[in-house]
């Protein structure tokens, strides 16, 4: 039965919040997109065709207010790129080498994946990045939306993202680095 | 060695969210034979997007809906009918 908003509810709520929570990290904001969500999945049921199942479709509509919501902020907050200027230079000599030489990570990334203590280093060093590299390296990393809906979420071309995530894949392998591996400082 | 270190980093950046040209892809495997450094951080950063994903399941993984929340919604659909 699809024409039934509370077992939308019932059966796909918890999935939907859980996909809103994650992209938005607001619990207020993530239940307000889920009621739009629902409110505007309601207007156009009678058009929901069933070929695909009703939670990809009620997906397909979040994914929609998700993406809205993020451009939105963007645009309020007026977060910029700075594309233009280029950090990765405080990385790097001059002749292109590294200015200071990336260690080997001898750990075993199965297990350390799985250790919360090292999860929370590593939230940490995400916190700290600059406010659109960490939106992005959430959205793409951690979320794992595709390189399409990042882009569109944020309203930038490929070739800036794939900047950005440079960007923010060098600042966050030098935190880990110190901050983890013990690397400069004793951790 | 030639250090094109820079220019490599974004090309292990970049092999995460598209497929290298072969051009690019010669260059990279011919450097990356050769420089530990390069090597190191492409591990580092295929570690990074490995641990965020898993993160990201451990973190939201369980997360549901309050009852509040959950009336709340009920609550909004009544009022459409």
């Amino acid at each position: 039965m699809h024409s039934d908003p509370h077992q939308w509810i019932n059966e796909h709520g918890d999935y939907l919040y859980r996909y809103a929570m994650s992209r938005v990290h607001s619990e207020e904001i993530a239940a307000d997109l889920l009621q739009e969500t629902l409110l505007a999945a309601w207007k156009s049921h009678t058009t929901f065709a069933g070929q695909s199942t009703i939670r990809t479709w009620l997906t397909g509509i979040l994914k929609h207010k998700i993406i809205d919501h993020i451009r939105k902020e963007i645009r309020e907050r007026n977060l910029s790129d700075n594309v233009s200027s280029d950090p990765t230079t405080a990385y790097f000599n001059n002749d292109g080498s590294w200015s200071e030489a990336p260690h080997a990570w001898n750990e075993n990334p199965e297990s350390l994946c799985r250790n919360e203590q090292f999860n929370n280093v590593l939230e940490k060093c995400v916190s700290k990045l600059p406010e659109k590299q960490r939106l992005i390296f959430r959205l793409r990393d951690i979320s794992g939306d595709d390189t399409e809906t990042v882009c569109k979420s944020c309203g930038i071309t490929a070739t800036n993202l794939h900047v950005l995530l440079h960007r923010a894949r060098l600042a966050l392998r030098k935190c880990l680095e110190i901050h983890w591996f013990g690397v400069g400082e004793n951790r | 060695m030639n250090h094109a270190c820079k220019e490599i980093s974004r090309l292990a950046s970049e092999s995460i969210e598209r497929e290298l040209s072969l051009w690019e892809r010669f260059r990279f495997h011919l450097h990356m034979a050769v420089c530990k450094h390069c090597r190191n951080f492409e591990q580092a950063i295929e570690l990074m997007h490995q641990a965020a994903a898993l993160m990201h399941q451990s973190r939201y993984g369980e997360i549901k809906l309050t009852d509040s929340q959950r009336n709340r919604l009920h609550k909004a659909m009544d009022e459409l009918n």
